[in-house]
Formats: C-alpha cells, structure tokens, sequence
C-alpha cells in the first residue's frame, strides 16, 4: 500500500500552492497578531520593538468597560441565534413541504441576504427605521406612534438586523437537515396513532438536532464578530468588541489593545461553540436513543 | 399549517422589504433620504455614471472579485483532486489548513493581516487586497470542489489512458468536463464572495483605492448619502437576485451552498 516517495512528489506539488498561500497568509498574520498582543505598546520608528508583557489582557480584564463590552457582544449572539433559529426552522420545515413554485419564491426571499451585498440589505433596514422613515409613518398613519420613532440604534434593532442577514444560513442547513429524515419513520409514527405534535417532538427535532446545533453555533460566532451591522445601525450606542477592534486598529493605531480584544474575541467564541456543541452532544445522544 | 403559512409568508415579506424599499428611495427627484418619494424619476440611477469616484470602485471590484475567484480554482484545484485521490498521508492537516480561515472571525484575521502587510510592504496595495481575499476564495473553492471530485469516475480515466491519451489530454476532455458544474459553482460564488466582502478592504485599501461595498459603507457611515447609494444598492440587489436564479436552475443551489457549510 505505501507509495514511494516518488509518486507522492506530483501530489505534492499540487497541494502546495494552497498550503503555502495559506500558511503565509492566513497562519503567519494570525500569530503575528499574537505577537502584537503582547506589546506594550505601539511599534513606532522611535521604539519598533517595544517590550512584551501581558499587560494588555491585564487593563482588558480590570476594565469593566471592555467586560460591559464582552458581554454586549455575548448577548448579541446569543439573542440573534435564537431569533434565527425561531423563525429558520419553522420556514425551513416549510420548504421541505412546499412546491416547486412555492418553493423558489421562498428561497430567493429567504437566501437573498446571502446573495446580496451586506451593505444593501443594512441600508434598506437603515431607511426603513429611520426616526421619520417608512415604518415610523406607517406605523403614525394608523395611529400607533407619535413623533420620531427610536428604535434605530437600540439593541432590538442590531438583533433584528442581525437575524435578517443570518436567516439563510438557517435555512440552507436545516433544510438540509429535514430533508434526510427518511418519511417511513414518520410514516411508522403516524400509522401507530402519533399527532403531528408527537412527531414533530419526538422525531423530527430530535433527529435535526444536529443541525440545529450546527445553525446555531454558525450564527452565534458569525454575529457574535460582526462589525459592520453594529457600526451602521447601532452607532457605537451598543458597544461591542468588534467596533473596538475596529477603532483601535484602524483610527486609534494601537495594533497591541485591538490585537488582545481580537484574541479575546477569538477564544469567547471557540469556547463557547464548543461549549456548546459538547453539552448538546451530550443531550441528542439521549435524545437518538429514545426514537430508535 | 395555515398559521405557518401565514408566518412563513410575514417572513417573506420582511426578508424582501429592506431590499424593495431601495427602489421608491431611489426614484426620488430630490438629493436626500425621503419617503413617500418626492416626484419619481430616473435622476439617481444616471447619476451612477456621472459619478467618476463610485464607477472606479465599480471596476475595482470587478477586477478583484474576478481575480480571485479565477486564481481561486486554478490553486485549489489541483489541490482538491490531490486530497481526494492522492496518497497523502496528512489529508486532515491540509485540510485543516484550508478550511482554517472559515473558523476564525473575519475581524481578527484582517486584523492580523493588516499588521502582517504593513511589515511586507503589501498594506494598502491592490496586490495586497487581492491576497487577501484570495485567504476567503480559496477554502470556499477548495470544499465545492472537493464535493465535485468525489463523484469523478475513474475508469473514463482509465480507458482514456488506455487508449492512448497524454495524461494532459485525459485531463483536458476527461476530467475537466465532469468537473464543469463544481467549477462553475465554485467560479460564481467565489465571485459573489469576493464582490460582496466589505470586512478585508475596509482594514486593507488605501485612501482612494475602495472598492465598492466600501465606498457605499462610507457614504452611509460618514454621511451625506445622496440617493445614489440606494440606487446602486437596487441595482446590485436585482444582479444578486438574478445570480441565484441562473444558479439554482442550472448547478442548484441548496446542494453546494449546504455542502460548503
């Protein structure tokens, strides 16, 4: 079975550009960020290698602005993921059940924001919630409001905006996930006497499970770490640590504070998706063996 | 099921409405945000063409998504058929390491990649920015095409060899043609990918060198947006929409998109 080394050299050859372009562009900037991180302070021409320490992390964990900020970014997840997750597995149950023309209506609508410029999709809930945009008039014509409405750089807003763009991810992986549980269990269930609700409760959610974990661990480190919809909808009202990441390194230029923020956003995220993904795994072994 | 329906369709509605909304703000005769719109005309679609700054990140755009889609599947092609076919005994480590920029926040890794760039003398060039996005094409190229080898049928290679073909041409008019839908998958989302990421080029383009999603974001986020931008934004929405459908009925799009996730 062990091939010589000869023939594994053309393989070699193909698989390099890939690995190589990757190593040097994706692993070597992310551990010179580490590397950042532990500076303590700014590479200047007066002082281009400055000392390392930790002080970073240290000012980052006594400041209850940047704990404030961890959690914002927290809860932001965790609220669009569930929002998501509401609203994904109900239309994605629905697609499984639809037809074909129903079915294409749905889609485009439901993965456009995937297709679409980010921008664009920000820019049409920025007009629409404007203080004296479509829907404050909307809403006022028929007497529901009064005066501006203030929703546009509030919390409620950055998770609904969120939700929007994260909706097809839902979709594409939970219809992936109905569509391979095979219809004879369901079958079985009904001809036994189970009620829709039965079978929905004890086999369709415990068998999309995965999925369902899947989703959301997507949608949680996707929104968790999103930038641009916390900038233009909620306007640095809700701060969270991607808009810091972003000042500092950017406009404030100390690389060595948006680095740490950077890696603690990094390990927030790991640890909790895994997190996560543990506890659940834990919960669907059960779960797979009461339905076999 | 009529209550889902109903909510499936609210749904709709909602996810078409931010997109739908663009066109009536666009139509606007007058230079600011307004709804209902003030007197309807074209004015704001024209003026797309008079607008030398947002054309030229127009083009740059263009290039860069097409750019680096294209070298995209010509790195990770080989690259694919080697994994999938290969005596490679590290398999999980190349693939770690090409799917290993979906796992980390796009923040962080530009962030990394602006410090990295400054010391290489590639920060806030266009060969730069290229660079980087290729870091985001090349894992999604890299698993749809994976999806796409592993249906290849080796005996047509087999007989092709048989009867004589150079290795080049059983790659040519063997390999290639069953490759053709992943390729095409590959080429269109990459592309979508690359034109529609704002995160890169905002950290990484130079003062007068932005690429579209860039220049509208500052227009939105500085202020003084004319309607332009809706304008624009319309226009892209309906390119989007009309990608999707030629893809869903000729590639399907739930197959690769899920796949690729």
């Amino acid at each position: 079975m062990m091939k010589t080394a000869k023939g594994a050299i053309p393989y070699l050859l193909m698989v390099a550009p890939a690995v190589l372009l990757l190593a040097v562009f994706f692993a070597i900037p992310v551990l010179e960020l580490l590397h950042v991180s532990l500076l303590t302070e700014q590479p200047s021409p007066r002082n281009p290698v400055p000392a390392e320490s930790l002080v970073n992390y240290a000012r980052v964990f006594g400041d209850s602005f940047y704990l404030r900020m961890t959690l914002n970014s927290i809860m932001l997840g965790i609220c669009t993921t569930i929002a998501v997750l509401l609203i994904g597995y109900p239309i994605a149950f629905y697609l499984t059940r639809a037809g074909s023309y129903e079915r294409t209506l749905i889609s485009v609508a439901c993965l456009l924001p995937m297709f679409i410029n980010v921008i664009v999709g920000i820019l049409g809930w920025y007009i629409l919630l404007l203080p004296f945009g479509v829907v404050q008039q909307t809403l006022s014509s028929i007497g529901l409001v009064s005066g501006p409405l203030l929703v546009l750089r509030t919390f409620p807003a950055l998770v609904g905006v969120l939700t929007y763009e994260h909706i097809p991810f839902a979709v594409l992986i939970l219809v992936a996930s109905l569509q391979a549980i095979p219809s004879e269990k369901i079958n079985a269930a009904r001809s036994l006497g189970a009620g829709t609700m039965r079978i929905i409760r004890t086999i369709i959610l415990p068998m999309t499970m995965p999925g369902l974990v899947a989703t959301a661990i997507l949608v949680f480190s996707l929104s968790t770490s999103s930038y641009l919809t916390p900038i233009l909808i909620g306007a640095n009202r809700v701060p969270v640590l991607p808009l810091a990441i972003f000042s500092y390194g950017t406009e404030l230029l100390n690389w060595p504070l948006a680095a740490t923020l950077s890696f603690i956003l990094l390990v927030l995220v790991a640890v909790i998706s895994y997190a996560f993904a543990a506890a659940m795994s834990r919960a669907t072994r059960r779960g797979a063996w009461e339905i076999v | 099921m009529l209550a889902l329906r109903i909510f499936v369709y609210t749904i709709v509605v909602l996810m078409l409405l931010p997109v739908l909304i663009t066109l009536p703000v666009a139509l606007t005769t007058v230079p600011r945000i307004s709804f209902p719109p003030t007197g309807i005309g074209l004015r704001w679609f024209v003026a797309i063409f008079g607008d030398e700054v947002l054309l030229k990140s127009i083009a740059r755009s263009f290039w860069l998504a097409l750019g680096s889609s294209t070298i995209a599947i010509l790195i990770a092609l080989p690259c694919a058929l080697a994994i999938q076919r290969g005596p490679l005994r590290g398999r999980t480590l190349v693939e770690t390491v090409i799917t290993g920029p979906r796992m980390i926040p796009q923040i962080v890794l530009v962030l990394g990649m602006l410090v990295y760039f400054e010391q290489i003398a590639l920060a806030e060039t266009f060969l730069g920015l290229l660079v980087a996005h290729l870091v985001l094409t090349i894992p999604f190229a890299f698993r749809t095409l994976l999806v796409s080898a592993a249906g290849l049928d080796r005996r047509l290679e087999w007989s092709s060899a048989v009867l004589g073909a150079s290795p080049v041409r059983t790659f040519l008019h063997v390999v290639l043609p069953q490759l053709k839908t992943g390729v095409i998958a590959a080429a269109i989302f990459g592309f979508v990918l690359s034109f529609n990421n704002v995160t890169l080029a905002l950290f990484l383009s130079g003062i007068g060198q932005r690429t579209l999603p860039v220049e509208m974001f500052n227009r939105m986020y500085v202020g003084g947006m004319t309607p332009v931008i809706p304008a624009i934004a319309f226009v892209l929405a309906l390119s989007g929409v009309l990608l999707f459908v030629i893809l869903d009925r000729t590639v399907g799009v739930y197959r690769y998109l899920a796949g690729g996730s």
